[in-house]
């Protein structure tokens, strides 16, 4: 019995040397080093799926909607009074805008999603403001510039123009 | 100076210039992202061809380390 528990613990060839030692001859510390060939080919393992990365935005931009910038109606500019909004949807129907006319008689159009956390924003007609109800953000009508409330970046403008009586969309500005 | 130290040398040298490539590459990749985003198409072609310069540097980096320690041993 003592025989077999001499056994488990020491190795018989090398006298002195514990079994666990031939069972796991490299140190923890060994374990985990990388050498610096090691290193160098795993940085140049990272270069070639970074590389693989950039050559995928290259072909991944045919996959970026491309009608931002198309031209869309929005109505006869009748129908936008003079301190008054108009809602639409901009470049997608996914996309909700408001145009609004602004007191100086300038015809201007943002992205209706707040760029704090998404909510529809509304005219403040009295305040000559772009509120946001869920929060109270408020934007600047003339710039779309956050001026008060949770968000800091402005709101997404879309250009659009008056040809005749028409209203149109005209191009989106991220 | 024997060859065990100048290899030492050289190889933290190469690694030291691999990792800075591959941080240029990180930046390329985040600057090709956002303009990506932003509809800019233009600068992801010369920004892929940037990275790719810089993965053959690495490559041949690494070729010379694989092609250095092959003399050595051949010596040894």
């Amino acid at each position: 019995m003592s025989a077999e528990v001499e056994d488990n613990t020491q190795c018989k060839a090398c006298t002195g040397t514990p079994r666990y030692r031939q069972d796991f001859p490299i140190d923890w510390e060994g374990d985990h080093y990388v050498s610096r060939r090691e290193m160098v080919k795993f940085l140049t393992l990272g270069s070639f799926l970074l590389t693989v990365a950039n050559w995928v935005t290259v072909f991944a931009k045919g996959m970026i909607r491309k009608d931002s910038s198309a031209v869309q109606p929005l109505g006869p500019a009748g129908d936008l009074a003079r301190q008054g909004s108009m809602l639409f949807r901009y470049p997608t129907p996914q996309d909700p805008c408001i145009a609004v006319r602004t007191p100086r008689g300038n015809l201007v159009a943002y992205s209706q999603v707040c760029t704090h956390l998404s909510c529809a924003v509304v005219y403040d007609t009295a305040k000559n403001q772009l509120v946001c109800p869920c929060h109270r953000g408020v934007f600047d009508v003339d710039q779309g510039a956050p001026i008060a409330g949770p968000p800091t970046r402005p709101l997404a403008k879309v250009r659009i123009e008056q040809r005749g009586d028409q209203i149109f969309a005209i191009g989106l500005e991220v | 100076m024997s060859i065990s130290t100048q290899g030492t040398t050289l190889f933290s040298a190469i690694l030291i210039l691999v990792a800075t490539t591959v941080v240029v590459q990180l930046w390329l990749l985040t600057f090709s992202m956002e303009a990506l985003l932003r509809g800019q198409f233009k600068t992801l072609l010369p920004a892929a061809v940037a990275s790719t310069l810089l993965l053959c540097i690495n490559a041949g980096l690494l070729r010379y380390v694989f092609r250095f320690d092959k003399e050595v041993q051949k010596d040894l």
